[in-house]
């Protein structure tokens, strides 16, 4: 032992004391993982060092290695009585990964390999998207916690391949119920409000100033979400074909760039291994520095277009210990931890190796470019400093002050943890229908309101118009659509033109997204399903292709040691691998955040199963784009895809305080077909506007686009095709049946659009009107409504007004 | 030397941060607290003299149309005079300071070359009838410090 | 850089937090300019450098994070170092102009609206909504005698709509200093509702004292304005893809009245 590192004893300790040494040291290893790591010591006939030790927990880690995803995994379903044994020895890849490599889409450039997916654009250029999670670190400190969620995601972009230039970000929110009565709030939590204002705000800050425009998201406020917020942030980039792979060759050197290095993330909140005084310093969260990853960004694009490095990626969870080992993986590296540059003295060798300060990039770079990589960072203020050397002998060897503290197998680290073995367990649940909803116009209207007015429908223009979503000058269809520059109706995909960074194209990227755990909290199957085509729905609605569509998928779960919650883990990979298939478009990339549970009295709380589903596609023609709000008097309605008595689940069963009824289903055939039309009819300029229906139904969706165009809409709801007789009006309108769009068709257009659909289910259901109301009648209910929509877009826009 | 310099907004001149915190205060639940106002404070630690600290107020930390600057000089935090019904929060010693980087870049560009240790915090002083350390303490640890990274001082 | 003969050059300054450089290349050059974003490190290793180009270009961003307050460190930076030059490349009537950011840096720096004084006399404060505004508004041109003096918002129709991005935009300046840029038709755009009258929030996005939302000097060569006119150079970029014509947008216009200006 030197004053550098500590010996931890290992070879000689029985299970009990193994266990004991993972909690306090805060590893977080199994017991099965602590008998892997001493039998290699005891081979190598000696103890590890601290550094050693951390090294293999953070290689080793659910963030890092994803074992429940890969591990082994028995699953029993029951359906009816009957028992159903499925074995999987590595779920990710017999699911979603699954799918990817039976499409084997040619347009798909890397997938699952590296930082992000990256997809065809044009000859020359491809694009990349990562989603990620930062969901702990928000509920501890909500605004830096979500400000560096944003600033690893867009990291994850700049070391995807050689360096991707961002275009635009996404961010999708879970949050406990704003109204939330404080004395409600746990001791110690932050009331939900109180995080939502500081991840909005912390998500705001880092990417206004990073100059990326934020044009995507969702937020979903329930109860479940209090104690463990959900924050989902995705960054979208360019790529040079020719520089979306790395290599790195032994003799590069090893080069970081960008923040210094400081005690930031150190195991999370806890830190109890190092003993707390007035003087020491206790920083466990991490905190953002924006400005230095603009400038790392401006920095390293010069540096990838002149070819003065051949690999690099970001230091993330893990910091240097995970960016270093990945790049070296198959070659082997030394480093020499005290040149890390540092933010303050008193780092200890294992500290400086796992720290999770941010804005750190580190680089492969061949010696003949040494010099001149060093002169480029300088030039505008970036730190640049060479800590190592990749070898050849497949060793990860860390020295300090020429003394050796780490030295380990490649393989080892990478391919040595043991594959857990877990139970999962799923039981169908019957649905019964709900009892029948009757109600007057009156009541109606009012609920038409509620509904709008609901926290899960309502307005977000208080948080978008925080974002800077026109930065770049690339937003061409943008998160609130509208006639006039006051009016506004919410979007359903973003299209980014990269016009600046591409000259002369007319190709576009589109993004858009689908999360709704309100049905998974019946069936995650289900939930998967309709999640994943509400994201290609609202893609589709801007003019994507649905048969050029990529995914990527973000689980975020509770405790996958409780055999139910990680059979509804498993359900929701079957639909991805299904949807997948079916739709025949791949995921390219995904992630996972499990253990979002707390506890409170002995008592422990999972999360609402949360699957994000983000969707990305290339559009050929920018022209040939549509938005939402409604634009001529006197242009027909129609609603495509017939309404099911699909209420489980929806916005009006929660305002109505109902349990029962049906979560919306999928008719996958229907599905592709409808959205394979309407693309077409886009592609024809037929499509003046064009909305899906999701939550809150028809009804709140014609409604937006009327308030969004200033004009109204003349609807006879006797007109709308559904498929059981005996649903009400209100359930008509509240119903939120996937695979429907309302579409508006100028007169003119009506014939051709009608025979593109000739063999979908669809109606004509109504008109635009130049009055400013919704009028809807059925004679069949005897229930005539009229509305001005002034009064509508006032309910939508009140809630969220903070 | 420890100099702090506090910006206030003139009189004359709307500061809508003022406006949303006490609206914060309101819906909180808080009553008997009729305004609040907050100063950003620069703290600098340095053996730098008194008229380069007041170049670097006057013609760096404050906006000479909207704003003015007070300074006030001590050795030891024991020495540190702090007002009554005011709140003050700092971040803790070893947490990233990123505003103190930038003002210390800042001050060279001013031309003064000498040593300076920079730190950012924020004060903020109450008005009112009803103002007790317990309603502090609840605005405090309520919205205005995160008690991770941040410490405050109530009077 | 291969610079073409007889077209305007243009540099834009950029540094740490510098964003919307990019674009504003791009509208500069689709207007018939050469352009180099240059990083002020390197204007002030060679501090006449500045002085070779034909067009000063401050951009908009995050210069140093906004620290302290938005523009100011950058502004004092570029008072302090390069001072002497940007001073001697306004009084030369070649235009410049700053946007958003650029704007913030202009007014800090003393060379809006007054560039004999050098000296600062107005600011750009907190929005009063509080929070950082990201929409599209409408803005009036102001016009004397049929025209603005400003050379950059020249033969614009009376009322166009560009979009805001800004936490820091409400235009603040006292009594006298205000009534000087009226009195000598320094106002180039005031926010308006969409009929030309008087603006309610939002579409009067931060409060600016008598809704100014970009001023010129007396000599109509330095404009700053809030508003971004590099993000509205293609039709396509409108809410509604309203333009100036079938393909571009008014936002073009102004860095064609610029270059047309030079030729």
């Amino acid at each position: 032992m030197t004053q550098n590192v500590k010996i931890i004893e290992i070879i000689n300790l029985d299970d009990k004391q193994l266990v004991e040494l993972s909690k306090t040291n805060v590893l977080s290893l199994s017991l099965v993982e602590m008998k892997e790591v001493q039998k290699y010591f005891k081979n190598l006939k000696r103890n590890p060092t601290d550094v050693e030790l951390e090294t293999v927990a953070q290689t080793w880690s659910e963030h890092c290695k994803h074992k429940t995803l890969t591990g082994n995994i028995e699953y029993t379903e029951i359906k009816q009585g009957k028992k159903n044994i499925t074995k999987y020895s590595n779920l990710l890849k017999e699911t979603i990964f699954k799918a990817t490599k039976e499409l084997d889409k040619p347009w798909c450039i890397s997938v699952f390999k590296d930082n992000a997916g990256v997809i065809d654009f044009d000859d020359k250029n491809g694009v990349a998207f990562k989603v990620e999670t930062h969901n702990h670190p928000s509920a501890l400190e909500p605004y830096g916690g979500s400000a560096t969620g944003i600033g690893g995601v867009i990291r994850d972009i700049l070391g995807v391949g050689l360096g991707a230039k961002p275009l635009a970000n996404t961010d999708v929110f879970c949050f406990g119920l704003p109204d939330t009565k404080y004395s409600d709030v746990p001791e110690g939590m932050h009331h939900p409000k109180r995080i939502a204002k500081g991840v909005v705000s912390g998500v705001r800050d880092y990417g206004n100033r990073m100059g990326i425009p934020t044009v995507n998201g969702a937020v979903f406020f329930d109860e479940g979400y209090m104690a463990n917020p959900l924050v989902y942030c995705g960054t979208m980039g360019i790529i040079p074909k020719d520089k979306c792979f790395k290599k790195v060759n032994s003799g590069d050197l090893v080069l970081v760039v960008g923040g210094r290095t400081g005690r930031d993330g150190i195991h999370g909140a806890t830190f109890s291994s190092v003993e707390l005084d007035k003087e020491s310093d206790v920083s466990a969260v991490q905190i953002g520095n924006p400005i230095v990853e603009k400038k790392v960004l401006d920095t390293m694009l010069k540096a990838r277009d002149l070819n003065l490095y051949r690999a690099v990626t970001d230091c993330g969870a893990g910091g240097l210990s995970s960016a270093v080992g990945e790049l070296g993986e198959k070659t082997g590296v030394v480093v020499e931890l005290e040149k890390v540059p540092l933010k303050y003295e008193g780092l200890k060798p294992w500290e400086i190796w796992i720290s999770e300060a941010q804005e750190r990039m580190v680089f492969a770079v061949p010696p003949e470019h040494k010099n001149e990589i060093l002169k480029l960072f300088e030039k505008e203020n970036v730190e640049a400093t060479f800590i190592g050397q990749f070898t050849d002998d497949k060793k990860l060897v860390l020295k300090y002050n020429n003394e050796i503290v780490a030295d380990m197998d490649m393989e080892f680290l990478h391919d040595g943890v043991p594959k857990p073995t877990r139970t999962a367990v799923w039981e169908e649940k019957k649905s019964v229908r709900q009892k029948k909803i009757d109600v007057d116009s009156g009541v109606l209207t009012q609920d038409i309101k509620n509904v709008l007015a609901d926290i899960n429908v309502c307005s977000r223009d208080w948080i978008i118009r925080q974002y800077d979503h026109e930065v770049q000058g690339q937003t061409v269809i943008k998160p609130l659509q509208g006639n006039s520059i006051v009016n506004s109706g919410p979007s359903d995909a973003s299209v980014i033109w990269p016009c600046a960074v591409v000259k002369n194209t007319d190709k576009a990227i589109v993004l858009s997204n689908g999360i709704n755990p309100e049905y998974g909290k019946t069936d995650t199957y289900k939930m998967t399903a309709s999640v994943i085509e509400e994201a290609m729905r609202n893609a589709v609605c801007v003019g994507a292709d649905p048969e050029k569509l990529s995914l990527l998928d973000n689980f975020c779960w509770g405790n996958p040691n409780k055999p139910e919650i990680l059979g509804s883990l498993v359900r929701a990979t079957q639909a991805c691998y299904d949807m997948s298939k079916e739709y025949s478009i791949p995921f390219i990339s995904g992630k996972d955040s499990l253990y979002n549970e707390y506890s409170i009295g002995g008592k422990t709380f999972s999360i609402p199963p949360a699957l994000l589903v983000s969707a990305m596609g290339v559009i050929e023609d920018v022209n040939k784009t549509v938005t939402m709000n409604l634009k001529k008097e006197g242009s027909f309605i129609y609603l495509v895809g017939v309404t099911n008595n699909e209420l489980a689940g929806s916005v009006y069963a929660k305002i109505k305080n109902f349990a029962e009824g049906f979560v919306p289903d999928l008719n996958k055939k229907e599905s592709k077909k409808i959205m394979k039309q309407i693309h077409k009819a886009i592609l024809d300029n037929l499509v003046l506007a064009c909305h899906d229906c999701s939550e809150g139904g028809f009804i709140t969706a014609v409604s937006e686009m009327a308030f969004a165009g200033e004009l109204g809409v003349d609807i006879d709801a006797d007109l709308i095709k559904i498929s059981d007789d005996t649903m009400s009006l209100p359930e008509i309108l509240f119903s939120e049946s996937n695979s429907r769009f309302i579409v508006e068709v100028s007169r003119e257009n009506s014939n051709k659009f009608e025979d593109l659909l000739k063999d979908c289910c669809y109606s004509k259901i109504g008109k635009v009107i130049s009055e400013p109301y919704v009028l809807l009648s059925s004679s069949k209910s005897k229930i005539k409504i009229k509305e001005n929509i002034k009064n509508l877009q006032e309910a939508w826009q009140k809630t969220l007004q903070w | 030397m420890i100099y702090e310099i506090a910006i206030r907004t003139k009189k004359g001149f709307s500061n809508s941060h003022n406006v949303s915190l006490l609206n914060d205060i309101k819906i909180m639940g808080i009553d008997g607290v009729e305004n609040v106002e907050y100063f950003p404070v620069y703290r600098i630690i340095s053996d730098i003299d008194d008229k380069k600290v007041s170049v670097i107020a006057n013609e760096l930390l404050t906006d000479r149309i909207t704003e003015e600057f007070s300074i006030s000089k001590y050795k030891t935090s024991e020495e540190k005079e702090t007002e009554k019904n005011s709140i003050e929060v700092w971040l803790k010693h070893g947490v990233t300071d990123t505003v103190s980087e930038s003002v210390v870049k800042a001050i060279k560009d001013l031309g003064i070359t000498d040593n300076v240790i920079v730190k950012t915090g924020h004060k903020y002083c109450f008005n009112g009838s009803g103002i007790t350390v317990e309603k502090l303490n609840k605005i405090a640890k309520g919205f205005l410090a995160n008690t991770l990274i941040q410490e405050y001082k109530i009077r | 850089m291969v610079k073409t003969m007889n077209k305007p050059n243009v540099i834009i300054v950029r540094t740490a937090g510098t964003n919307c450089d990019y674009e504003l290349q791009t509208a500069f050059e689709i207007c018939g300019a050469n352009v180099d974003r240059i990083h002020i490190n390197e204007l002030i290793e060679n501090k006449d450098k500045i002085l070779s180009y034909d067009i000063l270009a401050i951009p908009g961003g995050f210069s140093y994070g906004d620290d302290i307050a938005s523009g100011k460190i950058l502004a004092n930076e570029l008072k302090n170092k390069l001072g002497e030059n940007i001073k001697k490349f306004a009084l030369s009537k070649k235009p410049i102009i700053g946007i958003c950011n650029g704007f913030q840096v202009l007014v800090k720096m003393g060379l809006l609206p007054e560039p004999n004084k050098f000296e600062q006399t107005a600011t750009l404060s907190y929005n009063d909504s509080n929070k950082f505004e990201c929409r599209w508004v409408y803005l009036k041109t102001e016009k004397t005698d049929g025209n603005t003096k400003c050379i950059w918002a020249k033969n614009l129709p009376d009322i166009i709509p560009l979009p805001v991005a800004h936490g820091e935009g409400k235009f603040v300046a006292d009594d006298t200093v205000l009534k000087n840029i009226e009195e000598n038709n320094q106002v180039v755009f005031r926010y308006t509702a969409y009929d030309g009258r008087y603006p309610k929030y939002p579409l009067a996005p931060n409060g600016s004292f008598n809704q100014i939302a970009g001023i010129c000097n007396k000599d109509g060569n330095i404009f700053g304005l809030m508003p971004h006119p590099e993000r509205y150079i293609y039709k396509l970029q409108h809410p509604a893809r309203q333009g100036c014509d079938d393909k571009y947008g008014w936002g073009k216009k102004i860095f064609q009245n610029a270059i047309d200006f030079l030729k």
